[in-house]
């Protein structure tokens, strides 16, 4: 009888505890990182009385949850690849709008480039001229705009650094804190809430940056980053940091516990999208951009100095631009300075270079980290990639000094209208050949123009006299002076910064005057010439044209986006596939939590009639003993 | 054993693919509305930069378009005045001849002189205009706006260059604009353009010296340039021979004996490569020069015609003057001729390359639709579609997130 009701009080236990669980799963549905959980039985040992064994009931040994470390493990390296493709989709996404908002640069650029064969035209118009100064506003404010939609992303990238390495450092705290718990209660205390709660704090951290983890004897989880900082070991946690970049203090860098630089090292997770957009999407965009800017105006300026503006004088700078930037590093010991300058805007390149000192030279590489060539012109410059530099020789740098040059970042925000005055456009060409009447040699003129603009004696003029068909000599106007030379059929005749090309046979005798064009300030040869820069290459050597440089940097930008656009679509299904794996183990589903409680409730009613049957049958047995 | 459904997860993923299927939804939508295909850069980085070096085509197109039309303004307004020029240089002409033919009473000579004096300022004016901007036509590549200037002494000074404007109107492709006026007015030779034939000043007969020609290019050339220009004299015996620039006897070249001969009037007189006509019989001791042609501006010649009606001298004088004067007359016209003619074909190949232009931007803006634009009825189409599917889902997120077992457990 006693045995009767205590298997009745067993079962009605257990199955109290199974619906416990039951509605703790039901509590749970959508609770995130909730793990299902079961009952687990056993069938309590009975006692034997010798000739046959009666059971004695059940017992509850535990309540499990339903967890696989493996399925875990994917979902939460799965959910590391998604948050880096969303964040990098995000910022890619902002990219595409920022370009496409700021306006049509190549439309700008076209009639910019329009304006100085418009300019062709009417040479003297002063309207036409004020009206390509008004285009050249026009397209600078474009490139000025468009950069600063650039600059804010750099801010704005620098910004969610900071925010995500505080998230990072709040959640590792909370990890240890739990590690703490977890190991206090033991392994046999089976925390499953702890646990849940911990490894829900594992996955959001694994969002934030890519996590590697250990499981230890004790219960307690240890997390390391992808480059294998520690981040949590038992119950200690350990903060990663942001520090200046030792070149750029605007740039915001990730440190580990020590202080330690490790952006480069950091990947996975929305922290290492921000990383790894700024360095292989902004930045390169950025140095694009500038470095679009910089043809265009070493370009336009180049040309305007060959030409005569309207008072007939060579023509000055239509636009202005910075140089490089040069930073030298927070480390360097000396005091010591570096200038750079662009010496060969074709051969500019679109990469940042540390350029640095060992005590005896200075070397080159990219940010990168390729080696790039540099020449010591012996006079105290070293040109590469370029550019050229200088060193400072007090304070002279030091060994291990280095220096950072961003040779176009910031151009296209520098990029300005440097002109005024609209009479200042150089539309005619500035010397004018004249062949003499007496000539009898069949030598025309084929070209004259301006190579060296800052010759001061280049409107001086020239007269060429042929001492034979293959000598000439070549009289100074103005200081008198008679170099000679030797006449080689098609090329060029130099003097004083001006280049004249021939064609035909001269013969001896024959003379030709170059002179200054100020009679002619209606010619419209510079502007022709001017119009003609929309298609001819500046960059790479002469194979890319400014518009080209434009065009590229659309398709990179695109390119980014929609690269960024299929990876999220990849990585969310992956997720999905992790998460559900993961889920058809350890979610809840109502439905069999329903049938679950149906049943548990049987089981209840059923121990409890166990027990209303002793009751009965002790009860029985009084009244027969009564009677 | 079957995969178990976790409740909430179903509901996200079912919620997922709604909102998935708006944001597509939503994209098409931004298509069909915006009529563009390629939004963003990121929608078809290829497409952008096609689309991007296809308007940079067309923007060179229009502004080869926009410069024929500059350039045919400036031809247009040449020609015409070219037009009204050879219509001056005509009138001219036909007094000349008047002056020539027939005895004129003194004051008939004074009123073809006051004509030709208005020719004159009417040529001055056109040889002035300006063109739409306000520039001068003929000034060459000179910001003045009047090349030719009137000099106190009634000559008149060319103060433009001699370049010439020019225009781009494809790529590699220029096209002169104008022409400089120092080629059409200034520079043009006297004579017949490599000679000039002239009856001596002093000449008391009634010689009149009539055109010329060169008839032997080589012989014509080593003779003047051996003898440096010829005097030809008559005797009283009406005999002529010849001397050149130093005063020695000209030589043929064939025979190596002097040239010279008896003159018959009305001959024409033939050595070293060339032949001048002559009328009229000359007094002896009367002479004719023949000179290399030197560069006479319209304005001299037109002046030169103007004082010879004006001068006292005998009808021989005035119509070996007027004849002098008509040859150089010819020149310019024929100079005129020429830069029409030019300015004509420059017109030609503007028009050609206007219309090619014109076909290549229909071309080029149906190549830059095919690459951006959206295509309506594709877009709307797949717009049905998806919002078919998302009705489609919703019914289904209605349907089945609803059905739960306990609805029947009581």
């Amino acid at each position: 009888m006693a045995n009767m009701l205590g298997i009745g009080i067993s079962g009605l236990n257990a199955a109290q505890v199974a619906l416990n669980t039951v509605g703790n799963n039901l509590a749970n549905v959508d609770t995130a990182g909730y793990d299902r959980q079961t009952v687990v039985q056993v069938e309590r040992i009975g006692q034997s009385n010798g000739r046959l064994t009666v059971g004695a009931g059940v017992d509850v040994v535990s309540v499990q949850r339903q967890y696989s470390q493996y399925l875990t493990n994917s979902v939460w390296n799965s959910n590391s690849s998604l948050q880096r493709a969303d964040t990098f989709n995000d910022l890619t996404t902002t990219l595409n709008g920022a370009l496409a908002g700021s306006g049509n640069l190549q439309g700008a650029l076209d009639d910019f480039y329009g304006a100085f064969s418009t300019v062709a035209g009417a040479p003297s118009d002063s309207s036409t001229r004020q009206a390509m100064l008004g285009d050249t506003s026009k397209m600078v404010s474009m490139f000025n705009t468009l950069a600063s939609q650039f600059t804010a992303q750099q801010r704005q990238v620098n910004t969610q650094i900071s925010n995500t390495v505080d998230s990072i450092n709040d959640l590792t705290k909370n990890i240890a804190s739990l590690n703490q718990q977890i190991s206090q209660a033991g392994p046999s205390g089976a925390p499953n809430s702890l646990l849940d709660q911990r490894d829900s704090l594992v996955g959001q951290l694994s969002g934030y940056v890519g996590v590697s983890n250990v499981q230890e004897k004790d219960g307690t989880i240890s997390l390391y980053s992808t480059s294998g900082q520690a981040l949590v070991s038992g119950n200690e946690s350990f903060a990663l940091g942001t520090a200046k970049d030792p070149y750029d203090a605007t740039r915001t860098n990730v440190t580990d516990a020590a202080g330690n630089d490790i952006t480069s090292k950091i990947s996975g997770g929305s922290l290492g999208a921000l990383i790894d957009y700024r360095s292989s999407v902004l930045d390169p965009a950025q140095n694009q951009l500038g470095q679009a800017a910089q043809a265009l105006a070493s370009s336009v300026n180049a040309q305007q100095a060959k030409g005569l503006d309207l008072n007939g004088k060579l023509g000055s700078p239509i636009l202005s631009i910075g140089g490089p930037d040069v930073m030298g590093s927070s480390a360097n010991t000396s005091n010591a300075t570096m200038a750079a300058s662009i010496s060969d805007t074709s051969k500019l390149g679109t990469s940042d270079y540390i350029i640095s000192y060992d005590g005896t030279a200075w070397s080159m590489r990219t940010t990168g980290g390729q080696n790039v060539p540099l020449t010591d012109n012996g006079d105290g410059t070293l040109s590469g990639a370029g550019l050229t530099f200088t060193p400072s020789t007090a304070p002279p740098a030091q060994a291990g000094d280095s220096f950072k040059i961003q040779p176009t970042r910031n151009a296209a925000s520098t990029l300005a209208v440097a002109m005024t005055d609209p009479s200042g456009i150089a539309a005619a060409s500035a010397l004018v050949t004249t062949a003499d009447k007496a000539n009898t040699g069949t030598g025309a003129i084929g070209s004259t123009s301006v190579t060296d603009p800052t010759n001061t004696a280049v409107l001086d003029g020239a007269t060429i006299t042929f001492t034979s068909p293959t000598a000439y000599s070549i009289t100074d106007p103005v200081t008198g002076t008679t170099t000679t030379g030797t006449y080689t059929a098609g090329q060029p005749i130099t003097v004083n910064g001006m280049s004249v090309t021939l064609s035909g046979a001269p013969a001896a005798g024959d003379k030709f005057t170059v002179a200054a064009n100020t009679n002619g300030l209606n010619d419209n040869g510079n502007a022709l010439d001017a119009a003609k820069l929309a298609d001819t290459g500046v960059l790479d050597g002469g194979k890319t044209s400014v518009l080209d440089a434009y065009g590229n940097l659309t398709t990179q930008i695109g390119s980014a986006g929609s690269q960024a656009a299929s990876n999220l679509a990849t990585q969310t299904s992956l997720n999905n596939q992790a998460v559900a794996a993961q889920q058809s183990l350890s979610g809840v589903n109502q439905d069999e939590e329903a049938a679950n409680l149906v049943k548990y409730q049987q089981s209840y009613q059923a121990a409890a009639q166990v027990i209303s049957a002793a009751q009965t049958i002790f009860t029985s047995l009084i009244n027969a003993v009564q009677s | 054993m079957s995969m178990r459904i976790s409740t909430s997860w179903s509901y996200q993923q079912s919620l997922s693919t709604m909102l998935s299927q708006q944001a597509a939804l939503a994209g098409t939508q931004n298509q069909v509305s915006s009529g563009k295909r390629i939004n963003v850069a990121s929608d078809d980085p290829a497409g952008a930069a096609q689309a991007l070096a296809i308007d940079h085509t067309l923007s060179a197109n229009n502004q080869y378009t926009t410069n024929i039309g500059t350039a045919n303004t400036r031809l247009s307004t040449e020609s015409t005045t070219l037009d009204s020029i050879t219509d001056q240089l005509d009138s001219a002409r036909t007094l000349a001849l008047q002056a020539i033919n027939g005895v004129l009473a003194p004051e008939d000579r004074a009123s073809i002189a006051t004509n030709l004096q208005q020719i004159r300022a009417q040529l001055m004016q056109l040889a002035n205009t300006a063109d739409a901007n306000g520039d001068a036509l003929f000034s060459g590549t000179s910001s003045t706006k009047t090349p030719f200037i009137q000099n106190a002494d009634g000559s008149v000074s060319y103060a433009g260059t001699d370049g010439q404007m020019m225009m781009s109107i494809g790529s590699g492709l220029q096209v002169a604009i104008g022409d400089a006026g120092s080629g059409i007015f200034m520079n043009n030779p006297n004579g017949n353009g490599t000679f000039v034939a002239a009856a001596g000043s002093a000449n008391t007969g009634s010689l009149i010296v009539g055109a010329s020609s060169v008839t032997d290019p080589a012989t014509y050339q080593a003779g003047m340039t051996a003898g440096g220009g010829y005097t030809i004299s008559f005797d009283a015996t009406g005999n002529w021979s010849a001397t050149d620039a130093t005063g020695n006897p000209v030589l043929d070249p064939a025979t190596g004996a002097p040239v010279g001969g008896p003159y018959t009037a009305g001959d024409a007189i033939s050595f070293n490569g060339m032949t001048v006509a002559m009328t009229g019989t000359p007094a002896a001791g009367d002479t004719v020069t023949v000179g290399p042609s030197q560069n006479q501006d319209i304005f001299s010649t037109i002046n030169n015609m103007i004082s010879a009606l004006q001068g006292t001298g005998s009808d021989a004088d005035l119509t070996n003057a007027m004849n002098r004067q008509i040859e150089s007359l010819d020149q310019t016209q024929a100079s005129v001729t020429n830069t029409q003619v030019l300015a004509g074909s420059r017109l030609g190949v503007l028009d050609q390359q206007g219309q090619s232009y014109a076909d290549l931007s229909v071309t080029y803006q149906d190549a830059l639709s095919g690459v951006q634009d959206a295509d309506p009825a594709a877009t709307i189409s797949q717009l049905s579609l998806q919002s078919a599917a998302l009705q489609a889902s919703q019914q289904v997120f209605a349907k089945v997130q609803t059905m739960t077992l306990f609805d029947y457990i009581k």
